[in-house]
């Protein structure tokens, strides 16, 4: 996918997300462009999560629309799968799969859609291993990973699919706080490279160090955007500076 | 002591070695593992196509007709004594046809089998976080790439012991099929009593060959399960 820089990735049009009568997005609309670093922002319960994970359809919408570069990926008759290919995901428990070596895990999703040959998938997988810092750890199994290393392998899992876009998950929520350093590293490293990422975070430092924007929901809805330096400095929002004054 | 050591042998000789007794042990034996091998092929087939269905059914609210048949089959299975399916099988539904025994029976018991193999299977596909799925589907595999690929090779090993403990139930269950005429180890050994007037003997030679075989299957399924946990077991 040849875009270029600064044109419009995803629009958010709209959307609306409601689990039986909890109205948990109340009409969000925003526009992610190539080579931007979102963070989002949030209490617990504010919908946060709930919007990361509806621009890949984890969560289906039940308002507005979603278009990837250009696509509606909300009407039901486009094929998802394939635009699911190009947004990577990044999850707060890892998910990575337990019976697959690290290196069958970050393989198995090129091989299986054909994207790439046996022999690309694997030297594509040592390179991102060498990339992340673990080409020891190519046999091994998750469980006998770290929590950080865990999150460094599933980030390259993730990558080896060559995504126009990344999403996070709360990414160093579930970590230990000795290991959230490595994985913030890697993400500082990617948003380097020029990769277009949305994190939902609690990293305040790394939004204020790397984000292009930050976006603080709450309550369903975009309460503020801005750029970080005069989104931590001016906070507009009432409800973002008592926000801002319990986490910072 | 003498006495009874004697009589031991007596009973022993008159039961099994006078006019090859035995054999009636051993071709019932042979129809009692030929049934259960057979019956637990179909009801692992039968079992992880209803636990498919029927999981699909409870993430995407499709098929509907499917997952209705699967759930009426589940209630009349599991809500009737195998007993009474093996007579049904045998008298009513192939009464007319002519239908080798062995056949009747691994349909009666397969049938039956796979009602408890699938919800065995279902418990397995459920015990499986959903980030798997999600991860899988994240990455752009549909549905099925991600159940045959994440999903099932994980619950598979969850409900491995449960399995292992369906067949051994299974092996168990095959000696009511004496009652359609079949002569299985149960069987085997009544016939034998009924020669002999000696109880004892022949129904604790019975018994003492289902427990080898259930104790058998029991070591396999701790080696097997084993084998499938090291890659779970962290270094160190």
């Amino acid at each position: 996918m040849n875009v270029e820089k600064g044109s419009v990735l995803i629009e958010v049009q709209g959307l609306e997300k409601a689990f039986g009568d909890n109205q948990v997005l109340d009409g969000i609309t925003t526009d992610i462009h190539q080579g931007e670093v979102v963070v989002v922002i949030g209490p617990s319960g504010s919908g946060k999560s709930t919007f990361l994970r509806s621009l890949n359809l984890l969560e289906t919408p039940t308002g507005g629309r979603i278009l990837f570069e250009g696509t509606d990926i909300t009407d039901p008759k486009v094929d998802i799968n394939k635009h699911r290919q190009k947004i990577g995901m990044v999850f707060q428990q890892f998910n990575l799969f337990p019976h697959k070596t690290v290196k069958e895990n970050i393989m198995m999703a090129p091989v299986k859609l054909k994207l790439m040959t046996q022999e690309e998938a694997s030297r594509r997988a040592e390179e991102l291993l060498a990339r992340i810092g673990l080409p020891e750890k190519a046999d091994t199994y998750p469980d006998m990973l770290s929590g950080g290393q865990k999150q460094r392998v599933a980030i390259a899992r993730a990558l080896a699919m060559n995504p126009d876009v990344m999403l996070f998950d709360e990414p160093t929520s579930a970590l230990d706080p000795e290991m959230v350093g490595e994985v913030l590293e890697l993400m500082k490293e990617l948003a380097r490279s020029g990769m277009t990422m949305v994190v939902v975070t609690h990293e305040m430092g790394f939004a204020r160090e790397v984000g292009t924007r930050v976006i603080f929901i709450d309550d369903g809805k975009i309460q503020e955007e801005n750029e970080p330096a005069e989104f931590f400095a001016n906070p507009k929002n009432p409800r973002l500076r008592d926000f801002l004054s319990k986490v910072l | 002591m003498n006495f009874l050591t004697a009589s031991f042998a007596d009973d022993f000789y008159l039961n099994f070695i006078k006019d090859d007794r035995y054999l009636w042990l051993v071709d019932g034996l042979k129809t009692t593992l030929i049934i259960t091998i057979l019956a637990s092929l179909l009801g692992i087939v039968i079992g992880f196509l209803v636990a498919i269905i029927r999981s699909t059914y409870d993430k995407t609210g499709r098929p509907k007709l499917l997952n209705a048949i699967c759930v009426v089959y589940l209630t009349v299975i599991r809500g009737t004594p195998s007993m009474i399916q093996l007579l049904i099988v045998n008298y009513v539904i192939f009464a007319s046809v002519n239908l080798n025994k062995i056949l009747v029976g691994t349909i009666a018991f397969g049938i039956n089998s796979g009602a408890y193999v699938a919800e065995i299977v279902r418990s397995g596909i459920m015990s499986v976080d959903k980030g798997q799925t999600e991860a899988g589907r994240s990455l752009g595999l549909n549905f099925k790439q991600t159940m045959s690929m994440i999903v099932m090779p994980q619950a598979f090993k969850n409900v491995l012991p449960a399995l292992v403990n369906e067949l051994i139930v299974l092996l168990k269950e095959t000696s009511i099929i004496g009652y359609i005429g079949m002569m299985d180890l149960t069987k085997g050994a009544m016939l034998i009593q009924s020669r002999t007037y000696n109880a004892f003997m022949p129904l604790i030679a019975a018994a003492l060959i289902y427990l080898a075989i259930v104790m058998l299957l029991s070591f396999l399924m701790t080696r097997l399960e084993r084998r499938l946990r090291k890659n779970e077991r962290r270094e160190g």
